[in-house]
């Protein structure tokens, strides 16, 4: 029953190729082309991409976190960050506790996953029917309570997380290729696959597709619309937490802040690929990271520092809404009146 | 809903209280009633823009550094009477609030409050870019001879905070008013009224940014006219927006509830013991807003109709 | 009906209001701020939290050497010492908020030790105006001693004195060092942007005089910079050839560079690193990521609780930290073991404050004791180098102004060796 009225909504996303994403794909494929090329002749420009898409993928998680609470709930989440920075505590306090790297890894996401399911059920859904308003007030509130947990329980100063990629590189013609720049795009990677391959090819995941959609038909053929939208926060705020324990080597330390910059890249990579696309997040990630990353890199301190990145994030993010709003990779939305 | 116009009594007894505090009050709280008087004026400019055309703006922390640094760089350079920086920053924040007012019209709701959420995180980083003009991560100090005393700050603060709170009545009590409110009832049906969307959503824009940017002049000049990046950080963005949804739309009292609220709140909770110094602060505001936002939906506006309503039947 | 409603709500504030006022109306103050029969109230704003939380073991030694003095001898002339420290997260925008609340709220006597050189320059206005004294303050800005009787941004800064050796002082050393020991050098430069960075930066060129040419890469970092920000100066340092590379940074910064420099392959500068950053901690930190600390040079002032630990002062000092420590007993003897010397620097402040107290009279004023402060001989503090003197006068501005030389040895569980003659860093 459930897949007639998912097999409904294929039909509806179907259909014919938008000529604007093949223009999008070429777009993006021309600038792999130059990113190769770029690579190929210059050690520092391949440093600098490697770093470049390895920070993306972590931006790109992020995004795909807040694309996944978009389009199951139309919320944006502002707490996803910190959300994210909160766990990734957790999993340092478990290795604090004796646990190795990894299964400290997967207790994280397993307590990510309840703790997002959690938050939606009491916090969102009794005002998810008011407001924009209101939702946005209650997820900048969540924001600022968590910052205030983490700093109570853990206090605000540096912690040490050993890298789980340790400190050696490839050595990839010349290039220094560092393991954890890898390792960060692998561990993503999988992670995104495995969160599209339960939306693709499982009972549940259908189930959500159907109650993000259509959530009145997904009702009547028998789904539970707000058992659906609380997995989707689960889910969210497992790939929050990917992204904030691949983000912490880069770090060094782990310190409160750790999302904070992170959360607004991701905002722009959202928007980038269309807050409705989880493809165009992570393709929006990336992007973000090796541009900001290259020109960083390249143009001189004076005239544009690293302070100007997350301004220059922000000014992508407001070309983007301006001039094509559904993003890269989104559907032109229609305001129903 | 028509906006509260306060009965004279209310307004009487406030202005009275407000010319009585300072005699009776120690020198630090009469710079805590000054800070209730900054958060009030920032506070009525963005009820006037959210309460009034429903644009969300969580960015306003933006317009308090502009008008904040004005007062600074202003002072620094040339000596200008500090009043007179307070002018030129409701000026300038009014022209670059039309400027931010203009795209944000292509935007609404969910979007908005993103872009302007970028805006709030990134504005700080400019004064660090350009640190020869803006002062970088040593900031901008105001000349020694301009240093305020914190009663000279209440007094502006205030005088100011009646100043602009009667403006804004003006506005909102005429054409400008049914404008805005017409257009966050319902904008389609603004328009098929006549009411021309852009001009009035952008004039809502540069309007609360206008007190935005005093509010920050005075921001300044209660830090000892220092204005650094780190003072217009997220979380006063932050601050403003709970401010203004604690106060729920168009009541004096509401909107110095508010004020109060966000101006008063960290510095009561930094002496809660169980949670101890400055982290206190976040973890009771972020609660205090979850539970007021599930609890009091429309505020504390919204609680006084229903007290009075309780009263009245 | 509406209006009594509205006159509740009226006389509901003029109640709030009258109670606030009532309680803020008995603080009153006769007399000093800060010193009454029982007590001396300090306060000092120090980064428990932030970029430079790194530094948060020196309050907390401050503290405990009060509590020592508190419980030992009663305090000074029968005042116990209380010590306020806040947090302002080494942001010069939070210091003068949590300044103003020392001084205002709770009328501390003295701004004592304050970490920061930015902070202390966002505040020192305010303080010198209202004729507070900011002293033995947590960083060695030159501003500290030159703008005694000069004027700096607009007048003179009597009130306010560093204790540390200066950082342009520190840094000519080093000048003279690659002069005598790397003919021709080519140095690469780390420097934090901001007060603290630039006036190590300028000390440096100083003192390379004719040869600072020799800088042939300044690299200037954001203290918002994350550690792959930081990396990304330093290799672009490595690239420019640079044979001797010299970090002015803040702990965490300057561990983020060591761990950078140490990845890169085949580039093994003379690496300088300013005693601000050189704790045994922070190098053992960098090793453990990626840093090759061994023949890295530094200097310091204050005695070493691994490297000397048979001093009766570092004997003293294990003590006073482990039955002080502000979280109870026992709970930094860990830290104190790992050879934290922020927890030694902490406890020669403290020491000198305490020396500066007793000389201040029985009845301590403010102006008593920055005359203490202007007039110190102290030739006994068991916590600062051996033979190393803490000494003021109306010439004598800076309170420190001698170095030693030290090099690191032993790897990544390794500790500095100082070596040569106490030298003189002063002006």
């Amino acid at each position: 029953m459930v897949s007639a009225a998912t097999s409904r909504l294929e039909g509806v996303r179907g259909g014919s190729i938008d000529p604007g994403t093949v223009t999008v794909v070429l777009f993006l494929l021309g600038g792999a082309v130059f990113l190769l090329i770029g690579c190929l002749r210059s050690t520092t420009f391949a440093q600098l991409t490697i770093e470049g898409l390895a920070i993306g993928s972590v931006y790109g998680s992020l995004a795909l976190a807040l694309v996944l609470v978009y389009r199951a709930t139309h919320v944006i989440n502002f707490a996803q960050g910190e959300l994210a920075m909160f766990t990734t505590y957790i999993a340092w306090d478990l290795m604090q506790h004796g646990l190795s790297y990894w299964p400290a890894f997967a207790a994280t996401l397993a307590i990510a996953f309840a703790l997002g399911t959690v938050l939606q059920v009491t916090l969102i859904r009794p005002v998810q029917h008011r407001s924009v308003i209101a939702v946005v007030i209650v997820t900048v509130g969540l924001f600022i309570l968590i910052d205030g947990v983490v700093n109570w329980i853990w206090g605000g100063d540096f912690k040490l997380m050993k890298s789980p990629f340790g400190l050696g590189s490839f050595d990839v013609g010349g290039v220094p290729i560092r393991h954890l720049y890898v390792g960060m795009m692998v561990v993503v990677f999988v992670s995104v696959v495995l969160v599209w391959a339960l939306f693709r090819f499982t009972k549940l995941g259908l189930g959500m597709r159907a109650a993000a959609l259509r959530p009145d038909a997904a009702a009547l053929v028998g789904v539970r619309v707000d058992s659906m939208l609380a997995i989707g926060w689960g889910l969210a705020a497992v790939l929050g937490a990917v992204a904030g324990l691949m983000a912490e080597p880069t770090q060094l330390f782990l310190t409160p802040v750790l999302m904070q910059q992170i959360l607004v890249y991701a905002f722009a990579a959202a928007v980038l690929g269309g807050l409705e696309s989880p493809a165009g997040a992570l393709v929006g990630g990336l992007t973000i990271g090796v541009s900001l990353n290259l020109i960083v890199g390249y143009v001189p301190e004076k005239y544009v520092g690293s302070n100007l990145q997350l301004p220059l994030a922000f000014a992508v993010l407001l070309v983007i809404l301006l001039v094509k709003p559904s993003g890269l990779f989104g559907r032109r939305e229609v305001r129903r009146v | 809903m028509r906006p509260k116009i306060p009965a004279l009594t209310s307004l009487l007894v406030v202005a009275a209280v407000l010319v009585i505090l300072p005699f009776i009050l120690s020198d630090y709280n009469i710079s805590l009633a000054a800070q209730v008087g900054i958060f009030f004026i920032a506070v009525l400019g963005l009820n006037i823009l959210t309460g009034y055309t429903g644009q969300i703006s969580i960015g306003h922390g933006a317009f308090m550094a502009i008008g904040g640094y004005t007062t600074a760089v202003m002072s620094r350079d040339h000596g200008t009477n500090l009043v007179v920086t307070m002018l030129m920053a409701f000026a300038i924040c009014f022209v670059v609030g039309l400027l931010v007012g203009l795209p944000a019209l292509r935007l609404s709701g969910v979007y908005l409050a993103l872009v302007t959420f970028a805006l709030a995180v990134s504005v700080p980083y400019i004064p660090l870019q350009y640190s020869t003009f803006l002062g970088g991560s040593g900031g901008v100090n105001v000349r020694d001879s301009q240093i305020p005393s914190n009663l000279w700050v209440y007094k502006a603060a205030w005088t100011s905070s009646a100043i602009l709170f009667v403006l804004a009545w003006l506005i909102l009590r005429g054409r400008v008013g049914r404008a805005f409110r017409a257009i966050r009832d319902s904008e389609i049906a603004a328009v098929s009224s006549g009411v021309e969307l852009p001009v009035y959503k952008t004039l809502a824009f540069g309007i609360s940014a206008a007190y935005a940017g005093v509010a920050g002049s005075l921001f300044v000049l209660a830090l000892n006219g220092f204005a650094q990046p780190s003072e217009f950080d997220v979380f006063l963005s932050l601050q403003i927006l709970v401010g203004a949804a604690v106060a729920g739309l168009g009541s004096l009292w509401g909107i110095l509830v508010g004020a109060a609220f966000v101006g008063l709140l960290p510095q009561v909770s930094s002496s809660v013991p169980v949670i101890g110094a400055q982290h206190g602060r976040d973890v009771v505001f972020g609660a205090a807003v979850i539970l007021i936002m599930l609890l009091l939906p429309d505020g504390f506006a919204g609680l006084l109709a229903r007290i009075r309503r309780l009263g009245s039947a | 009906m509406p209006v009594n409603r509205k006159k509740l709500g009226a006389l509901l504030f003029v109640l709030l209001a009258t109670t606030a006022a009532a309680g803020s109306a008995a603080a009153s103050h006769k007399g000093t701020p800060g010193v009454t029969s029982k007590q001396i109230v300090i306060g000092g704003t120090f980064p428990y939290s932030g970029p430079a939380a790194l530094y948060k073991t020196i309050p907390s030694a401050e503290q405990a050497f009060y509590a020592y003095v508190n419980a030992t001898y009663g305090g000074v002339h029968h005042r116990k010492i209380k010590d306020i420290t806040l947090d302002d997260q080494y942001s010069p925008g939070e210091t003068p908020g949590l300044v103003k609340q020392l001084v205002e709220k709770d009328h501390v006597f003295a701004i004592v030790g304050s970490l920061g050189t930015a902070p202390g320059l966002s505040t020192w206005g305010y303080l010198n105006k209202r004729h507070i004294p900011q002293v033995l303050l947590a960083t060695g800005d030159a501003y500290w001693g030159n703008c005694v009787h000069h004027a700096c941004q607009g007048s003179a800064k009597p009130w306010t004195m560093g204790w540390q050796p200066d950082y342009p002082g520190e840094a000519k050393l080093y000048a003279k060092y690659i002069l005598k020991h790397k003919k021709g050098a080519k140095i690469g430069v780390l420097y934090q942007n901001d007060a603290f960075g630039k006036n190590y930066l300028t000390g440096l060129r100083t003192g390379l005089g004719s040869h600072a040419s020799e800088i042939v890469d300044a690299e200037p970092y954001n203290v918002t910079d994350s550690g792959q920000v930081v990396g990304g100066h330093v290799v672009k340092i490595a690239g420019s050839g640079a044979n001797v590379f010299v970090i002015f940074a803040t702990p965490s910064a300057a561990i983020a560079a060591l761990a950078t420099e140490g990845q890169i392959p085949g580039w093994s500068p003379l690496t300088i690193n300013s005693n601000v950053s050189a704790n045994r901690i922070f190098m053992q930190i960098a090793a453990g990521n990626g840093a090759k600390p061994d023949g890295v040079l530094s200097t310091t002032y204050v005695a070493s609780q691994t490297a000397q630990s048979n001093l009766p002062g570092m004997k003293l000092a294990k003590t006073i930290i482990h039955k002080y420590a502000p979280g109870g007993v026992g709970t930094l003897d860990q830290q104190f073991a790992s050879g934290d010397n922020n927890l030694v620097y902490g406890l020669a402040v403290g020491w000198t404050f305490w020396d500066a107290l007793k000389h201040s009279g029985k009845n301590p004023t403010r102006a008593s004791l920055m005359h203490a402060l202007r007039n110190m001989n102290e030739t006994n503090n068991p916590f600062i180098y051996p033979k190393m003197v803490v000494k003021t006068s109306k010439k004598r501005t800076f309170p420190m102004e001698q170095l030693i030389f030290e090099k690191w040895h032993g790897g990544a569980t390794g500790d500095w060796k100082t070596f040569g003659k106490v030298l003189n860093s002063g002006h």
